[in-house]
């Protein structure tokens, strides 16, 4: 064995046997003085002189100890452990300090370490296809904004002109709700897609195969594909499945394959059937979403441009399908995150917040604790530590506590994520099939070590700070304890506290502004009446869809038999209620009264509709038994309609055109506008009431339901006149026997669709008043711990000052005014940057400026106060001294 | 104080340029002399040097360790011919192989040393 190795080795086993070592040496050592003795008394020396000569003629033995323990040991292992072994006893010394520097790390990191997983699951893991970096989503833009929807035109386009991608597919950009109705009839969640599909998200298939180009064909075969969740648990996972039928929407689909187990699709379904759409079709209407893969020799910004100049020169021959909009090309993931991204990035920069004021707190207390340690630093360091000594133990202490409160951070953190997912709002993207492992991979980890690292740097610097400044005669002096910081400290000391003020100054306004929006966002009157309103979801079809007249049958059938249901006050169907996705649709009047054309939000709703949701009608008249089939068109518009279009005239009389220019399958025939209602807020309460068109559902064109059928359910509303989720057996059960079995699913209270569509700013509010509280609370311990310290060092100065004749009150308001100036000048800068931060906000608000005066007074305001507070208990307990005590204090 | 640090640095010094040789004296002395106990390496040392090495008895120790840790010499408490008790160091087969390999590299430094040494004195 190598000889440096060996001895390695035994030094590595001395630090476990010091002590047998130790005896050992003293043993061999004892013996050689025993020999020199013996020969001293052979040279005739009397007995203390023979011992005297010995020992000298040994050298000193204690310096010989020393080199021979130096020499078998590492030395400086054997002192970290002595240092570890301090540091502990230390930490049991002062269980507050260690409680609250260990508690603030925990709550620093471990805020951070789970929204930091959140942001990793949704902004930065991969996406778990194949080079996911190259496949693209194509939006259409304009000047106007941007859409993801393309139409069978655009389609066409693509396929042939854009060279610089490939894979190109076609496929729905929200879930279907598809009626499995082989056995008990559920909803699942499917896409219509292209053949391509499966290849550009490289999906792999445990069983049978992807689509192929034969069953693109129009009216190809009826094939299914099924994700391996579905096929588990609704067949059993039965392999023979493979081939054999089963019902979709009471139609015969062959199953051709089930994808493996890792497969992801987005978006997220459980099946998927073929779009079959016909190549040739001029429809215009954007139906779905179009993604691709960028060719291998490709970067995106080449791509992209190689797709303008196509669609440029396209346009030049007037072959470009929109001609007012542009192709572009956008990441996948840019495209599905989308509008969650800055909102995300606002909780990121909030919490990083968190942690530097906790780090700020940190920096405090382990100023204190350093300073009251002075002494116990002299004494060490006058019985021989070395100052190199002294600090290499402060920095094991500190390490000590860092290692704890990271350790619990984590643990925190990974618990907090947890929760987050409990209340993140639906709409989060990626998260929900990526929930069970949204917590640890190795980016978070190295994420929450980097934090650990930094935060304990701090913990490193700080005593260094403390231990390097002090003389040693000034602290072991009688006064040492008494005098107080040195002006670097103080210094020190007062920028922590200011930035701590100042940062959750910052947290604090923004808190307050996201509150005033979500209050506002509450406080909004949707326009219709969401309590006591049942709703719920029926798939309506994929294969061969219903035509109006029986589908208006079949609702019309619905509702009285709903009718009779004791508790049941109205009923009512259509595809697009509030808040559920709804088609834009052109129009152009063309009655000569005044000629005006534009775009408006377009639905269909069976009778009972305004009844229902308790929607006023300001003028003319709601749908009745008059408006058939083929009884003469009837559409009803809203109040912004009315005023926008028709600013001058009467609305109602005038004739329009529904889909003008959309092609012959959506342009419909001329209508008559037979009544105003109220507006509504159906895309969210805080966005402002669009112009809406309804029409009556049995007039509703059949290339529109053909449409409407295959994105989405049918909703069925129901106003009951006792608690809504009383009637939910009794309405689920009658709808499936009267539309002869289908599923009903998606079962809700409109207050809770209501509730669900500001989930996203509640969350927002949410978690920006904990981090802001946890800043205050920081904050406040901060001010207050600062100033109860100075109290403690000024205890003789004030004893002196009370001697000469100061009363209490002049005492409590000079220690109130060192807070009180420390917090104001941590308020100003704070309102200061809050100022500039503010802004970034600005999308997240809602009926509120990111520079509101009420929160920009009111908050500042408040933080003064807590500081006043915070720094009035010591200064109270100033006053309160006995001076003659004060003075004799130490 | 600054007399106190020069000391300080010549005993360092020369405790530096013992270090090696003491190593190579010990093993050397064990070979001849078969187990010794450190008070009998001490005397030894003295003798050969005809007290020209002023060493400490005690700064032999650290040098035991540092060849026991390596392996080539190894102590075993034993009594020696009046009964006292004493801990005696030999020789293991390592440490014979490593005298031999030190005592040549010592013999081809000397004798490298020495011719640099005359050339120096003829230049």
């Amino acid at each position: 064995m190598n000889r440096h190795l060996a001895r390695c080795l035994a030094r590595l086993r001395n630090l476990y046997a010091a002590k047998e070592a130790d005896d050992d040496f003293q043993r061999e050592i004892q013996a050689h003085l025993n020999f020199l003795e013996r020969e001293y008394l052979r040279q005739g020396l009397n007995s203390a002189e023979a011992h005297r000569r010995a020992r000298i003629a040994c050298g000193g033995i204690e310096h010989t100890r020393q080199t021979h323990r130096d020499e078998r040991t590492f030395l400086w292992l054997s002192q970290a452990s002595q240092d570890l072994r301090h540091a502990l006893r230390s930490m049991k010394r002062a269980p507050g300090f260690t409680f609250a520097a260990v508690l603030t790390l925990t709550l620093g990191i471990g805020a951070n370490t789970a929204v930091f997983s959140v942001v990793n699951a949704v902004l930065l893991r991969p996406l778990g296809y194949p080079d996911p970096g190259r496949i693209v989503e194509v939006i259409l833009a304009s000047k106007g904004g941007e859409a993801r929807g393309q139409s069978i035109p655009d389609f066409r386009f693509l396929l042939d002109r854009a060279s610089s991608v490939q894979d190109i597919t076609a496929y729905d950009f929200g879930q279907s709700e598809m009626g499995l109705t082989s056995g008990v009839p559920e909803q699942v969640r499917g896409i219509h897609v292209t053949s391509n599909y499966f290849r550009l998200f490289g999906a792999p298939f445990l069983l049978g195969r992807a689509f192929d180009s034969a069953d693109d064909r129009f009216n190809g075969p009826k094939v299914i594909i099924l994700s391996y969740a579905l096929w588990k648990d609704r067949f059993g996972g039965n392999k023979s499945i493979v081939g054999e039928a089963i019902s979709l929407d009471k139609q015969p689909y062959t199953v051709i394959g089930i994808t493996a187990e890792n497969f992801h699709s987005e978006p997220e379904a459980q099946l998927w059937i073929p779009f079959q759409f016909n190549p040739n079709s001029e429809d215009k209407l954007h139906s779905f979403a179009v993604a691709a893969r960028i060719k291998p020799d490709m970067t995106l910004a080449q791509a992209n441009a190689q797709l303008i100049a196509a669609s440029e020169s396209a346009k030049q021959l007037s072959e470009f399908p929109d001609p007012d909009f542009q192709f572009q090309l956008r990441g996948l993931r840019d495209a599905i995150v989308g509008e969650v991204r800055s909102p995300l990035l606002t909780l990121e920069g909030a919490v990083g917040f968190v942690l530097l004021i906790a780090c700020a707190n940190l920096t405090n207390l382990l100023l204190v604790r350093m300073t009251a340690r002075r002494r116990e630093f002299a004494i060490r360091a006058a019985i021989g530590a070395g100052r190199g000594r002294i600090l290499r133990q402060l920095m094991v202490e500190s390490l000590l506590l860092s290692l704890f409160g990271c350790t619990a951070g984590v643990i925190l953190g990974i618990l907090g994520v947890n929760v987050l997912l409990k209340i993140i709002p639906g709409n989060m993207p990626i998260i929900q099939k990526v929930n069970a492992t949204v917590g640890l991979d190795w980016r978070v980890l190295v994420f929450a070590a980097g934090l650990s690292i930094m935060t304990s740097l701090v913990f490193a610097i700080v005593p260094a700070l403390a231990v390097l400044r002090p003389k040693l005669t000034d602290a072991l002096n009688e006064n040492g304890s008494r005098q107080g910081l040195g002006i670097r400290t103080k210094w020190l000391h007062s920028l922590t506290v200011i930035s701590e003020v100042g940062l959750s100054l910052i947290l604090l306004i923004g808190a307050a502004l996201l509150i005033r929006t979500f209050s506002l966002l509450n406080g909004v009157d949707p326009g219709f009446d969401s309590h006591h309103v049942l709703m719920m979801t029926m798939p309506m079809g994929t294969g061969r869809p219903e035509s109006a007249v029986t589908l208006s049958v079949m609702v019309r059938n619905a509702r009285q038999q709903l009718a009779g249901i004791p508790g049941v006050e109205a009923s009512a169907a259509s595809f697009s209620p509030p808040f559920a996705s709804r088609m834009g649709l052109p129009f152009a009047s063309i009655s000569g009264a005044s000629e005006t054309s534009g775009d408006g939000d377009w639905l269909a709703a069976s009778a009972g509709y305004f009844q229902v949701l308790k929607i006023p009608i300001e003028r003319g008249r709601d749908f009745d038994s008059r408006d058939e089939s083929g009884a003469p068109l009837v559409v009803m518009i809203n109040d912004t309609m009315a005023k926008r279009y028709w600013p001058r005239h009467d609305a109602i009389g005038q004739q329009i055109v529904i889909g003008k220019g959309l092609g012959p399958k959506f342009e419909d025939k001329p209508r008559t506008i037979i009544g105003i209602f109220g507006d509504t807020r159906d895309d969210g309460l805080n966005q402002a009431p669009a112009p809406t068109m309804v029409i009556p559902d049995s007039q509703e064109p059949d290339g529109i339901i053909e449409i409407m059928s295959k994105f989405g359910p049918i909703w069925w509303m129901v106003r009951t006149r006792i608690e809504p989720h009383q009637l939910i057996p009794a309405v689920t059960e009658e709808l499936r026997k009267v539309s002869g079995g289908r599923p009903v699913g998606n079962v809700r209270t409109m207050d809770e669709i209501l509730a669900r569509s500001i989930a996203e700013q509640r969350f927002n509010m949410l978690l920006l008043s904990i981090f802001a509280l946890v800043a205050l609370l920081l904050a406040a311990v901060g001010v207050y711990g600062v100033i109860a310290y100075s109290v403690a060092q000024r205890t003789h100065e004030i004893g002196v000052r009370m001697a000469l004749g100061a009363d209490r009150s002049s005492v409590r308001n000079m220690i109130l005014r060192e807070g009180l100036t420390k917090g104001t000048v941590g308020v100003i800068c704070g309102t200061c940057a809050a100022f500039f931060f503010a802004r970034l906000l600005a999308g997240l608000l809602f009926g509120v400026s990111s520079h509101d005066a009420l929160v920009f007074t009111a908050v500042p305001l408040i933080l003064e106060g807590v500081t006043a507070a915070a720094a009035l208990i010591p200064a109270r307990r100033a006053a309160n001294f006995d001076p003659v005590r004060a003075l004799r204090s130490e | 104080m600054r007399g106190s640090l020069e000391c300080l640095v010549k005993k360092k010094r020369s405790a530096q340029v013992l270090q090696g040789t003491l190593d190579l004296i010990v093993l050397r002395t064990l070979a001849t002399m078969g187990p010794q106990h450190a008070y009998q390496i001490a005397g030894r040392l003295q003798q050969l040097s005809d007290q020209s090495l002023e060493l400490n008895q005690g700064t032999l120790y650290p040098a035991l360790v540092r060849l026991e840790q390596y392996g080539w010499i190894k102590g075993t408490w034993g009594q020696t011919e009046n009964k006292r008790e004493a801990k005696f160091y030999e020789l293991t087969r390592a440490g014979r192989r490593a005298l031999e390999k030190e005592t040549n590299q010592w013999r081809r430094m000397s004798s490298l040393v020495e011719r640099l040494l005359i050339e120096g004195t003829r230049g």
